[in-house]
């Protein structure tokens, strides 16, 4: 077991972790965060999604006792139900979700674009979500939702 | 004013937030998890199966066989002929043989590996054409699961009076539905005696169905509750893990949480069946389609599932969205060791529009005729008589979607010689084929001044539950607010059929339709359209028996002619034209997609954003489907070696609606999930031939496969 103690979600937290654990599964289990979801475990569908230092990374690929001393966002971060993030917002607003499974790691990878370039073209859209599967949407609307955001974000570290 | 108009999802807000709870999400305390043990060969009888060593290892509870099942070890949507575990035989790689149950995920799954089974090999049968005359048989009666037939006019003598006749010979591969979402589901016993499960699925009903009858308890001490179910597209239809979770809580009596690795995924969810389509059209000069004979011959592994229903689809639809005059399909579907196939969006439909496409653009090309015109020429219309000699009265869009996309036709250029542009048009029956497939609703008042809207109509992601309120908003004339969806619990709601065939939106909501139209009547009574409260009128009623209104719609149908397949096995369709522009790295194979206009006949648009979604998402795997989409068995793994569509792989595209209202659905509406898929790669196996010269018989047309195809043409 080893001791982490990181910044999740803008709240300073510490916990035990096994030496081969997964950040998935300590989020979790260890901080009941549901959001993170386990779609493949190889790295390839983008559904368990965190930002480690605003940087999208695959969280079941990731060990937990890495994110010591970092700073690790889940999509709780972005909004609640009373203040939506506007990406969240344009989320909704453009038909963005369907099944709603993607949804988290999307945002995710949406928020980190937009902390780094206020104002993407399609293609930089296309390339920050390329690692984020989605079976329902065909990603036109997730698209448009992320173009429509960016001009009203303001996305602080 | 509810309806049509740009609506937001009302399960929207809760996904963005990450909040809503799948199954895997369902935190139960004390909870076992559930593994199932799988054969690794495709036949062979089971000669013994050594537990001991699992049964020794840490943290392991049970493990579970045939043996153990109280009640019918079998089950199936239409045939039931599928093993819930495999009693003395296994009939593919990936057939479940036991459940393993342990405290952790950890101890199920570390003990399932020491299980050890010995196989005495059978004959493998990996070719629907060597099945029906092997002497090896996966079911007793034979290995042929069915042969349908579609006979019209006088075929022979057509092909003699033809013009020209083009004929040529298609196939497609097992594809995977891959839902971001794996199987999953808990499962508990309740203080009344009850099994309560709560999975991922489509259905809930037909599951309560089949686990009564696995476990031999009646069905109302059976209860199916749907959790939020990140996608289905016909995956989620069969029972999943919910036979298996039943059992284990039946005979532990504890809570147990199930869910498949996407490894497992893979291998055992069934799969868009490879369909081998051998296709002749007869035509005459000027552009008329005089005949059609179909050969299609179908590999539905070693169960049935939906191969009976994908087997006849694929028969009804083979003609496309034309009137031909002269017909003859023969379809036959036939067992074999290989991957069970199953419902995939479209049942079949997107296999045939491949082909039937496909010859529509040869016939144009060798009677120099524009391939537009052509399929204008012989489109359906009122009073048009189907294949199955069903005449259309009402809502035939297909010349409506045409005319969409014309203006792009015509004035279309290739940028260069490595661009080109294709057409794909379709129609698709809405609802079961030839039976009754009805749904229920019901409304009530609560109690707090509300209509509470029970159905068990599945949302899967593809937004009935939005649907269906907007459809009482418009009937009832009602805030959001004033509403309350109580929905998937097969306690609290009637049987509204399963979440397949794109029926929801037409058979739900008409359930919808008719109950609020008496919820209507009474309100209006009770003088709630005069300034009266809902919470007024329910104080004042007596009668609180009088406060529900339930609500029923089955679509008119008739059952095909067994042998012609005369009838009218739907009593909608849908239609649809995609034009596609790709663009083609001779060099590599490499082929993308530019742009697709998709213009659809839905009736009538309930939900734009939702239409608009269901065709961007039905384009994206038409595109998996033309183009990378392949499950090959013993390979295909998981995302690393099964390639689908991502951001980068995605056209622009524009959506047009056509609205010709189906006077039997609810304010005009028919359905969309699977026709936005249908037309798509076959639109973009003509651009390709635009482009290059060169026409893909077999699909996916992926990148070494469209490489060779330009080198050989050289």
């Amino acid at each position: 077991m080893k001791n982490v103690s990181f910044v999740l979600n803008g709240k300073r937290v510490s916990c035990e972790v096994q030496d081969r654990e997964l950040l998935l599964h300590t989020l979790r289990e260890r901080f009941s965060i549901k959001s993170v979801k386990e779609g493949c475990g190889i790295g390839e569908c983008g559904t368990c999604t965190v930002l480690i230092d605003n940087e999208p990374h695959y969280s079941c690929l990731t060990l937990a006792s890495k994110v010591n001393g970092h700073d690790v966002k889940t999509v709780e971060y972005l909004g609640d139900a009373d203040h939506l993030h506007p990406l969240q917002k344009a989320f909704i607003e453009s038909g963005a979700v369907q099944c709603g499974y993607c949804t988290p790691g999307m945002l995710l990878s949406a928020y980190s674009l937009l902390m780094k370039n206020g104002n993407p073209g399609e293609n930089e859209i296309k390339e920050a979500i390329s690692g984020n599967l989605c079976r329902c949407t065909g990603y036109i609307q997730i698209v448009e939702a992320i173009r429509d955001a960016a001009g009203l974000c303001k996305c602080k570290s | 004013m509810y309806i049509g108009n740009e609506i937001n999802r009302i399960d929207a807000p809760d996904k963005v937030l990450g909040r809503p709870v799948y199954a895997e999400d369902l935190s139960i305390k004390g909870a076992l998890f559930g593994c199932v043990f799988r054969s690794t060969r495709p036949h062979a009888w089971i000669r013994k199966i050594d537990t001991s060593a699992a049964l020794a290892s840490p943290g392991i509870v049970k493990t579970l066989s045939c043996y153990d099942i109280p009640g019918e070890n079998i089950f199936g949507i239409i045939k039931k002929d599928q093993p819930y575990l495999a009693k003395d035989r296994v009939r593919y790689i990936g057939e479940p043989v036991l459940v393993v149950l342990g405290e952790t995920e950890e101890a199920a799954r570390k003990a399932s590996r020491l299980i050890r089974v010995e196989y005495d090999d059978i004959g493998v049968i990996s070719d629907p054409f060597i099945s029906g005359d092997s002497k090896t048989l996966i079911h007793e009666k034979g290995n042929l699961l069915s042969h349908r037939k579609v006979i019209k006019g006088d075929i022979e003598k057509a092909f003699r009076e033809a013009d020209v006749i083009v004929e040529h010979t298609y196939t497609t591969t097992w594809l995977d539905h891959a839902f971001m979402e794996t199987e999953s589901g808990v499962g508990y016993p309740d203080n009344k005696g009850s099994i309560v499960i709560i999975s991922s699925t489509q259905n809930i009903h037909y599951k309560q169905k089949e686990i009564s009858k696995l476990l031999a308890i009646p069905e109302e001490k059976i209860k199916v509750i749907q959790a939020t179910t990140g996608g289905g597209f016909g995956g989620k239809l069969d029972v999943t893990v919910e036979g298996f979770i039943a059992l284990s809580v039946y005979h532990t009596k504890r809570p147990v949480v199930m869910r498949f690795t996407r490894e497992e995924s893979f291998l055992s969810n069934t799969k868009r069946h490879p369909l081998y389509i051998e296709y002749k059209t007869g035509a005459r000069k000027d552009g008329a389609i005089t005949a059609v004979k179909v050969n299609i011959t179908g590999d539905t592994g070693p169960f049935a599932s939906y191969g009976e229903t994908v087997c006849l689809r694929a028969a009804i639809h083979a003609t496309g969205p034309y009137e031909i005059p002269n017909v003859r399909v023969d379809s036959r579907m036939f067992y074999t060791n290989n991957p069970v196939s199953g419902a995939m969006r479209g049942f079949g439909v997107p296999q045939l529009a491949f082909a039937h496409e496909s010859q529509m653009d040869e016939i144009a090309s060798m009677l120099r005729l524009d391939s537009f015109d052509v399929r204008i020429k012989n489109a359906l219309r009122k009073g048009s008589s189907t294949a199955t000699s069903q005449v259309l009265r009402n809502s035939v869009g297909i010349i409506e979607t045409l005319k969409k996309v014309e203006p792009y036709w015509r004035r279309r250029t290739r940028k260069n010689d490595h661009t080109g542009f294709g057409l794909g048009c379709m129609y698709y029956g809405i609802g079961n084929t030839g039976v009754s497939n009805p749904a229920n609703a019901c409304l009530n008042i609560t109690g707090d001044g509300k209509i509470a809207l029970h159905t068990g109509a599945c949302e899967i992601g593809q937004g009935s539950d939005t649907v269906l309120v907007q459809i009482l908003q418009e009937a009832l004339g009602l805030k959001i607010e004033d509403i309350v969806l109580i929905r998937g619990d097969t306690e609290t709601s009637k049987d509204a059929g399963s979440s397949s065939a794109s029926r929801q939106t037409y058979i739900s909501g008409g359930a919808v339709f008719d109950a609020a139209k008496k919820m209507r009547q009474y309100l209006d009574e009770k003088g709630f359209y005069k300034g009266r409260t809902i919470r007024e009128i329910y104080a004042s009623e007596a009668d609180k028996k009088l406060l529900e209104h339930n609500g029923f719609f089955d679509p008119p149908t008739t059952p095909v002619d067994p042998e012609t397949s005369k009838g009218s096995p739907y009593a909608t369709y849908a239609f649809a034209t995609h034009m596609t522009e790709v663009e083609v790295e001779r060099e590599t194979g490499s082929c993308r997609v530019k742009k697709v206009y998709a213009a659809h006949d839905v009736g009538r648009a309930i939900n734009l954003k939702n239409v608009r979604g269901q065709i961007c998402g039905g384009i994206a795997m038409g595109v998996g489907f033309a183009l990378m989409e392949e499950f090959v068995p013993g390979k295909s793994e998981s995302f690393d070696n099964y390639y689908m569509p991502t951001s980068m792989d995605m056209p622009d595209v524009e959506v047009f609606i056509v609205e010709d209202c189906e006077p039997t659905g609810p304010f005009g509406a028919k359905g969309l999930g699977e026709p936005a898929l249908i037309p798509q790669a076959a639109s973009i196996v003509n651009a390709i031939k635009d482009a290059t010269g060169v026409r893909a018989f077999d699909l996916p047309c992926h990148i070494e496969r469209l490489k060779k195809l330009i080198e050989d043409k050289k």
